[in-house]
């Protein structure tokens, strides 16, 4: 492609200031293509269910900051609800992952299930609690 | 031992009715201007009150008169010589004491240009009762009313800092923090569809993604997911009505159904896993 020969000459202050350069969008591009063909699909479930934690917790924050923190628990025990979920989520999909197996030799993928249901439920029944 | 206290007493009472009686001679006051000018100039008399005196902002009152005994007729010079200012309807008083000579005559002078830190705090239109005290160790005591004296009107008396606690203090009004209220109908609706909105987002995703869950209905797989789920419905229940104790009892319970189904779940999963591999 013919703009990135000169994309790749160091930038000027003019042209840093262009937000997706040639040469970063191509990066991004690469990293999306690489992540869609070497993940498995229940890799990307999980992805896909890490992904709306994210949104969700971001979305009561922003509420909690612009409109109003009353009732404050709830705003608590929601937005403790995706924190929490993301974090249990992530050890999951950490855990599960097969390029990961050197790392986790004592743990199986099933165990790392069990331990995620069982932190989720306790996980709930204090959000549960909160929420009043 | 008797008590000499009744004994005392008698001798007091027989010294009083033996003590001499103490009478004012030849009593004057004198009302000089600033300029020396005299206002009003008239002998006292101790059965009949003058006329009230007026004192302006820069007149003088001379007092004079002669402390005898009256039985010998001789001057004495009495222990305690006092004027007493008392004002009737504040209750303020002062007590000047009045040099007396040993020949029982004295000489009082109350100057308005520099008064005396004696004088009570007057008030408009209320006069000073003025009255001579007289004490001795060995005449019975004088007391004599005087005049009246209008003075001109004196700063207040100035408040004892504890004066407030001994009235009734103000009711106290308490104030709290106003109830916090919930934003519009309306913002509350869009928020509400905008948090909900990341579902939508999962679903969609889920749906590109179409995950395969090929044993999820196989029979030893089944009972943990159902168990999973009764979990899940069991704490929403807590949450709509149910009690502490009831749902930690309930969850005991059904934990151990739940430990039992994931067991046989988890390991049917691990020998397909292993299998596979």
């Amino acid at each position: 492609m013919g703009p990135k020969a000169p994309a790749k000459q160091p930038q000027q202050v003019a042209s840093q200031s262009i937000p997706a350069t040639p040469a970063s969008q191509n990066a991004l591009d690469s990293l999306w293509k690489a992540y869609n063909d070497t993940t498995s699909s229940r890799l990307k479930t999980v992805d896909a269910f890490l992904v709306f934690l994210m949104l969700s917790g971001v979305i009561q924050f922003l509420y909690c900051v612009l409109v109003t923190n009353f009732p404050f628990n709830a705003f608590l025990a929601g937005f403790a609800s995706t924190v929490g979920q993301f974090v249990l989520t992530a050890s999951l999909r950490s855990q599960v992952n097969p390029a990961n197996r050197a790392e986790f030799k004592e743990v199986s993928p099933e165990r790392a299930f069990a331990d995620f249901a069982m932190g989720s439920i306790v996980l709930h029944f204090f959000v549960f609690n909160f929420l009043g | 031992m008797y008590s000499l206290r009744p004994l005392f007493w008698l001798l007091l009472a027989v010294a009083a009715v033996q003590a001499s009686v103490l009478s004012l001679q030849s009593p004057r006051f004198t009302i000089l201007s600033s300029s020396a000018e005299q206002l009003r100039s008239e002998p006292l008399s101790v059965t009949q009150k003058p006329a009230p005196l007026t004192l302006g902002a820069s007149d003088a009152l001379k007092l004079t008169f002669q402390v005898l005994d009256k039985d010998e007729g001789k001057g004495v010079q009495p222990h305690q010589t006092f004027l007493r200012f008392y004002d009737e309807i504040s209750g303020e008083e002062g007590i000047q004491p009045v040099r007396v000579t040993s020949g029982g005559k004295a000489k009082f002078e109350l100057n308005m240009a520099r008064p005396p830190a004696s004088i009570p705090p007057t008030s408009a239109g209320i006069p000073l009762k003025v009255e001579l005290i007289i004490g001795s160790f060995v005449h019975s005591p004088l007391k004599v009313e005087l005049f009246e004296l209008f003075l001109p009107e004196s700063h207040p008396a100035p408040q004892h800092p504890d004066e407030a606690s001994f009235h009734p203090l103000p009711p106290i009004h308490h104030t709290f923090r106003p109830e916090q209220k919930l934003p519009p109908r309306i913002i509350s609706a869009v928020s509400a569809v905008l948090v909900l909105a990341p579902w939508v987002v999962l679903v969609g995703l889920w749906g590109h993604i179409r995950p395969s869950v090929p044993y999820l209905l196989s029979p030893s797989i089944l009972p943990f997911i159902v168990t999973l789920g009764a979990f899940e419905t069991l704490l929403v229940w807590y949450w709509v009505d149910l009690k502490l104790g009831q749902v930690l009892l309930y969850g005991g319970i059904l934990s151990v159904f739940a430990a039992l189904a994931g067991r046989q779940a988890l390991a049917t999963k691990g020998d397909l896993r292993v299998g596979r591999k």
